[in-house]
């Protein structure tokens, strides 16, 4: 399918994580406790300027954003960047971002939420895997202890994580094995269509979201199957649709229900309850590297 | 008054006269753009009304239905008046049958949507066009319909109409109804805007497509996606937060949307909810003109259309003159006419030689 996709250097011991914040405000102190586990597994820190700073609702102007992330794309000696948090405003500055001293040293962009930006734009774009994974606010309250936020540092090093789960009874049962793309369903009905537009064609997408209004949820699975992102997957992973909300006049369905109606015409596997969401249960995946599906009476995602 | 300009006055108004007396029954075609019009609508007409998406009852008709009965026009309920199913006006199947008999109908002239809200991009796809490409007629509502309307100008190029449905009447005609009511029986728009501190001078000419945002950019990717290079482009929007509302204007550019345009025009402009602890750093006004700020075709904000009280019926996929001046902003259906070029420029120089 898609052009070789570049694979950065897994991180070493004492290599550096730089954490930015390229989308909304995140306090300092919030990513304390992230900083001290990096350290614990054997990383360097460094801060960017974006840590702790604000312009009204983002973590800096556009201008101070794009600086920040563009130090840390062309600091040699940072190996990997992790995101403070989503929030909103990594669209506002992807398109001025250069991109030449990754190409030649690319690292791991690592994050979620608003950060599926990156995700589509380094894959379609720059043709390099990144992760979809914890953010700083996932180490705290006990989280850098759990599982969930372990398959980063899993992933980080360079083990190929295998996720295995209960089954849901709205699966839908079969095999398949292609690229793993996807993230916040909101970003990828909004990259749809424009620069950032990814092919799926024999891809397995993974979904998540947060805060959406069920007939948005409905419109904008709508968006996807009629752009043709949906006909053509090898599988669909449907990970955490927290806080969903719902109009006056309710939409009488559940998000499975409006998942399971979008794709009733296709037939490739899809399972529920993935543990990729806006809560606790968020494990790291790569976007961009190939993995195999199997939805029976177990489920597993496997890279390969 | 100089010659030139009396002499293009004289030419509008006979220009615009035989237009007036000569659309009958059959679509009109614009001899200049060999553009299809659907006919305007004569007295005893009838203009059917249906439920593409949220559902409507019979009582939030009443207005409506009084309003176009003494308008002259008759009236026909489609199956999906009072119809329920989820929060929609029956299935996604009964929706998109109930248009397509009306598209089908030739005893119906005009289709008025009854409401907005959402699921007129779950039936659409089903509808066959085939019948109304032939015998084209006028679509009628704006929201949710924002998706028909992009749909049919992209797939078949046939003028529509963005205005008021029929939960939008109030008991007495208002500019919204009026409008629409003008726009139905074939008066050509003209129409004048507010200033505004964020407008940008110019003029131009093209086509106005476009619509509600949200749908607008729900529809990237698909075939139904807006192509909106040459045209002037009508953006209105009721958003719960800024963000959404920068995130959409973000999306539309990115997607080119903006790059070729001839002109754009923004209507009804809201974020719903107050910004929180942490404020976005734009009124909504700023947000979507830094999106075109380094272009440099007409903008004008606060135009009177979309989700406010006075709802102007503008005709899309047909061509407008769109001029921002410091103190003006009109919008006047029409090709520019031909500058009326040598004889009065040559009996003006030999009148200043003399």
């Amino acid at each position: 399918m898609a052009a070789a996709i570049t694979f950065p250097p897994y991180l070493k011991k004492g290599n550096t994580i730089g954490i930015v914040c390229p989308a909304g405000f995140m306090p300092a102190e919030k990513t304390l406790q992230c900083r001290k586990t990096l350290e614990q597994w054997g990383f360097r820190v460094k801060l960017g300027a974006t840590v702790g700073n604000s312009f009204h609702y983002f973590s800096g102007t556009d201008a101070e954003r794009l600086a920040d992330m563009q130090a840390m794309l062309d600091d040699e000696n940072i190996h990997a960047i992790l995101c403070g948090r989503g929030g909103y405003g990594c669209s506002r500055i992807i398109d001025q971002l250069d991109w030449k001293k990754f190409r030649k040293h690319p690292k791991w962009i690592i994050g979620f939420s608003d950060i599926t930006v990156f995700h589509n734009f380094l894959y379609t774009k720059q043709k390099t895997a990144s992760l979809h994974a914890a953010m700083a606010n996932a180490f705290n309250n006990g989280g850098d202890k759990k599982e969930y936020v372990l398959t980063l540092r899993n992933a980080l090093i360079g083990k190929k994580n295998t996720y295995k789960i209960a089954p849901h009874t709205m699966n839908r049962t079969g095999a398949a094995t292609g690229v793993l793309l996807g993230g916040n369903l909101s970003i990828l009905a909004h990259q749809t269509g424009t620069i950032s537009d990814i092919n799926t064609r024999g891809a397995i997408l993974f979904i998540e979201d947060v805060g959406e209004y069920l007939y948005n949820i409905d419109r904008m699975l709508l968006q996807l199957d009629r752009a043709g992102k949906l006909q053509h997957l090898a599988g669909l992973i449907v990970g955490g649709f927290s806080d969903m909300k719902d109009t006056t006049t309710s939409f009488g369905k559940t998000v499975e229900e409006i998942i399971q109606e979008r794709i009733s015409n296709y037939s490739f596997p899809v399972c529920f309850g993935f543990p990729v969401s806006h809560e606790e249960e968020n494990v790291a995946l790569k976007v961009g590297a190939v993995y195999a599906l199997k939805v029976g009476k177990t489920v597993q995602l496997k890279e390969v | 008054m100089n010659r030139s300009q009396f002499l293009r006055n004289l030419l509008g108004a006979m220009a615009t006269l035989p237009l007036a007396n000569s659309v009958w029954a059959k679509p009109a075609t614009d001899p200049q753009t060999k553009m299809v019009i659907p006919p305007y609508l004569q007295p005893g007409d009838t203009i059917g009304i249906t439920c593409p998406a949220s559902p409507l009852g019979l009582k939030e008709l009443m207005h409506c239905i009084n309003a176009l009965k003494a308008w002259g026009f008759q009236v026909q309920l489609g199956q999906t008046i009072g119809q329920h199913w989820e929060r929609f006006g029956g299935t996604d199947t009964n929706r998109a049958a109930d248009l397509q008999a009306m598209l089908n109908n030739p005893s119906i002239k005009a289709i008025l949507f009854a409401r907005g809200g959402y699921g007129t991009m779950r039936m659409m796809d089903a509808v066959d066009w085939s019948g109304f490409q032939k015998n084209p007629k006028w679509l009628v509502g704006y929201s949710d319909i924002t998706a028909l309307h992009c749909h049919v100008q992209s797939l078949l190029g046939i003028p529509t109409l963005h205005a008021d449905m029929a939960n939008g009447f109030e008991i007495r005609e208002d500019v919204s109804s009026l409008s629409l009511k003008n726009a139905l029986i074939g008066k050509p728009i003209n129409y004048t805007g507010p200033l505004h501190s964020l407008n940008r001078a110019g003029q131009s000419t093209g086509k106005l497509v476009g619509g509600n945002l949200s749908l607008i950019v729900s529809l990237l990717g698909s075939k139904s996606a807006l192509q909106t290079e040459g045209k002037i482009l009508l953006i209105e929007e009721v958003s719960e937060y800024k963000y959404t509302l920068d995130r959409m204007m973000t999306t539309l550019r990115r997607s080119g949307a903006l790059d070729n345009i001839a002109g754009l025009i923004i209507g009804g402009l809201t974020a719903t909810k107050p910004d929180g602890e942490e404020p976005f750093p734009m009124s909504v006004e700023e947000i979507v003109f830094e999106k075109v700020a380094n272009k440099n075709y007409p903008v004008c904000f606060n135009f009177s259309a979309g989700h406010i009280k006075n709802n102007l019926a503008l005709k899309l996929g047909v061509p407008y003159q769109f001029s921002v001046t410091g103190t003006s902003v009109s919008l006047s259906e029409g090709q520019p006419l031909p500058a009326p070029v040598s004889i009065p420029i040559v009996t003006d120089s030999v009148q200043v030689q003399a």
